[in-house]
């Protein structure tokens, strides 16, 4: 009987443990359902080659997190969806998101044509919003959970080029004429429209301001008629291909001016700068980061090591300066929030994100109202010393120098241009 | 009494549209379905003029755009409803085609297609210089919160595309069945000897070159409203022209439901492969599916389906 009842207790003392054991199983198996973050991006069509790039940076953040433990405990996972640079793929790729795939959390794809489609779907579902790129997009929603990585400031349209007209405003003696020449085409024209803005703030009278259809292939004649009102200053807002025919003519015509550049994208861009090489000499341009002295974040050189070991393989940009950090930050700067909040409540994420300052591999970040940087920080930079075609030397201090704004300034300006 | 069986189904089609919209939960269905068929309207449209006459269309981003542009201009200008500006904006998509019609009837063939090619680079340059409608730098249209009968704006518009939808069809069913079809397809065989047996080729190919804008321009109204912010790269984009055209050759050109097969099966399969394979190989699928039409089944899936069952079924 004893014996029985021996057995009987044992029996009970391991069904007992065996049930203990499933529920301590069963907590953590709860706790590792792992955090999916959705996003569109463009792998295929035009803005194909800065998404794969946004992609492995954004990859690379991805194994970071989940090296260091997680968000929360939980491993993150990505839902994306080619969006193939067409906007109408966006809306339907961000409801399956959002409906069928469950995401915790969604970022925006790259660029402000595949950004905006997206803003009513997560609008009608309250959710943070981050986005990678996007110019001005939320002047028209108002959403105060959008926030946008790209550092052009709170009033995007004009701050793109107030460093430019600001360097041309300091020299001495001052200059006094204008030259506005840009794409017809999105950005080019909302670059347009802030340089005009700020020439006209500066004092500068404008003698040439036109636009050139985007499939334009020779850019001599334009040089030489923008040659003939003989500009003080010439400001160019451009897409990669004409930036690249622009500075050729520009080369070939011998465009005599005192300051040159301000919106040329494209010549961030190792391949065009690999291909234009010396001729780049004495261009002022924007950009959002350069390997001078002055910008060495934590964290930027060890995330471009990763980056440029697997850019090679798929075929994009080989340095990554100019999207690439971005795209790590933007989701630094989440990631951070959910980690600070301990969920991923909307709400408390968005105030989290608006309240603070967040330490990412592009710098201090904080957002304005309007979900832009809080303050401004398109670089001006100047392209100095370039010898030939290597890509090498763009990966060292002194080849585009920062001239603008004061704080991150690491060289002196070479004026004039045409000397 | 033959065309008996295609209004009840229409008008169930409509109604089940509509009721799924009040019964199904995910709005990606809606979100998809609104692109498929807006691309039956558009394939549809392209086959007025493009299969049933034979001149081919590459300018159906022209119209599309005429259509979502229309909805811009009038939309910031007197405020209008959508409903209010879809007639509108046929009116005027299908007025440019009159005048594009009347322009470039006189050439044939690939003289035809480069012509339409040309409108749709014009009219985007255009565009890219009109400031009021945004220029280069694209306009926002900010959806309404509230829809009248529907619980969001995307069960609207959906239920929208679908009346426009089985409207485009019914005209080009009553087209296919009528005098002018018969017209339609004296002018594909023998455009010459149509004219000598008297029929009026120049009035009816104005016919389909209206019809065919009109429809066209009504279905890209609605198109700011879905994506929100429209700038002409898009608006104007080459998948528009390549879908329209590619959807009838799938289906078969000479009937009036081929495009409709063709712009399911095709629109389907690209809605299909953009939320699971979502690579450079969804691009491949598509263009081999194409390929493979064209060898294996010039005639598209109709004329597949008559070669094997139809004639099959006559010869013993």
């Amino acid at each position: 009987m004893q014996c029985f009842s021996g057995t009987r207790r044992w029996a009970l003392k391991l069904a007992a443990a065996a049930f203990a054991g499933t529920l301590a199983f069963a907590a953590p198996a709860q706790a590792e359902k792992p955090i999916k973050i959705g996003f569109s991006m463009a792998l295929t069509g035009g803005l194909a080659a800065a998404g794969k790039a946004a992609l492995i940076a954004m990859e690379i953040w991805k194994d970071d997190v989940n090296a260091a433990g997680g968000l929360l405990g939980r491993q993150v996972e990505f839902v994306y969806y080619d969006d193939q640079t067409n906007p109408s793929t966006v809306p339907g790729i961000y409801t399956k998101l959002l409906t069928l795939d469950n995401v915790d959390l969604v970022v925006s794809g790259y660029a402000t044509n595949m950004i905006a489609p997206a803003m009513p779907i997560v609008m009608s579902r309250k959710m943070v919003f981050m986005s990678l790129f996007g110019l001005a997009v939320n002047e028209k929603f108002n959403y105060p959970n959008y926030f946008q990585i790209m550092p052009a400031g709170p009033n995007p349209l004009t701050d793109w080029s107030k460093g430019f007209f600001d360097i041309a405003a300091a020299q001495n003696p001052k200059p006094t004429t204008v030259a506005l020449v840009g794409a017809d085409a999105e950005f080019a024209r909302n670059a347009l429209i802030g340089a005009r803005e700020n020439a006209a703030k500066a004092g500068f009278k404008i003698v040439y301001d036109k636009t050139y259809p985007p499939p334009t292939a020779d850019f001599s004649p334009i040089v030489r008629a923008i040659q003939a009102e003989n500009p003080d200053v010439v400001f160019v807002a451009s897409y990669p291909p004409d930036s690249a025919g622009m500075v050729r003519a520009i080369n070939e015509v011998g465009l005599k001016t005192k300051l040159l550049g301000g919106g040329m994208v494209g010549l961030q861009f190792a391949a065009l700068m690999g291909k234009l090489g010396p001729s780049l000499n004495g261009i002022v341009n924007y950009d959002f980061w350069v390997p001078e002295p002055t910008l060495k974040f934590d964290g930027v050189e060890a995330f471009l090591k990763k980056y440029q070991e697997k850019a090679p393989a798929a075929g994009v940009d080989p340095l990554g300066y100019y999207l690439p950090p971005y795209a790590y930050a933007y989701l630094q700067v989440l990631g951070d929030a959910v980690k600070a909040v301990g969920s991923t409540d909307q709400q408390k994420l968005a105030d989290y994100i608006r309240s603070h300052t967040h330490k990412t591999v592009v710098g201090d970040v904080s957002f304005a109202p309007n979900g832009e940087w809080a303050t401004p920080r398109a670089l001006m930079v100047q392209f100095q010393g370039i010898n030939d075609s290597g890509l090498e030397q763009f990966t060292k201090a002194g080849a585009r120098v920062v001239l603008w704004p004061e704080q991150w300034k690491s060289g002196t300006l070479k004026y004039p241009y045409a000397q | 009494m033959r065309i008996g069986w295609f209004y009840p189904i229409a008008l169930l089609l409509v109604l089940g549209g509509a009721f799924a919209t009040k019964h199904v939960d995910s709005n990606f269905v809606f979100y998809a379905g609104y692109v498929v068929l807006q691309f039956i309207v558009l394939a549809t449209a392209w086959n007025i003029l493009g299969g049933f006459t034979g001149y081919v269309n590459f300018g159906t981003a022209a119209f599309f755009a005429v259509g979502a542009y229309t909805t811009i201009a009038l939309n910031k200008a007197l405020g209008l409803p959508l409903l209010a500006i879809m007639p509108i904006a046929g009116i005027i998509a299908g007025l440019i085609g009159l005048a594009a019609g009347y322009f470039t009837l006189r050439l044939k063939g690939v003289f035809f297609s480069i012509a339409t090619l040309a409108l749709a680079v014009v009219l985007e340059t255009a565009v890219a210089n009109w400031g009021y409608v945004g220029g280069a730098s694209g306009s926002y249209v900010i959806p309404p919160a509230e829809v009248p009968f529907f619980d969001n704006y995307i069960e609207g518009l959906f239920s929208l595309m679908l009346l426009l939808a089985v409207v485009a069809v019914g005209i080009a069913r009553y087209i296919a069945l009528s005098k002018i079809g018969r017209g339609f397809a004296a002018i594909r065989d023998d455009e010459v000897a149509a004219e000598c047996m008297g029929v009026p080729t120049l009035r009816l190919k104005l016919i389909a070159t209206t019809l065919s804008g009109a429809l066209m321009g009504i279905a890209g109204a609605p198109y700011p409203f879905y994506v929100t912010y429209v700038e002409p790269t898009s608006a104007f984009s080459l998948t528009y022209a390549v879908n329209s055209i590619a959807m009838p050759l799938i289906g078969g050109t000479t009937t009036w439901f081929g495009p409709v097969i063709g712009a399911v099966l095709l629109g389907s399969l690209q809605q299909w492969a953009t939320v699971t394979i979502s690579s450079e190989l969804n691009l491949l699928i598509v263009g081999v599916t194409l390929v493979a039409f064209v060898v294996l089944a010039p005639q598209g899936l109709v004329g597949l389906a008559r070669k094997l069952f139809g004639r099959g079924g006559r010869t013993p």
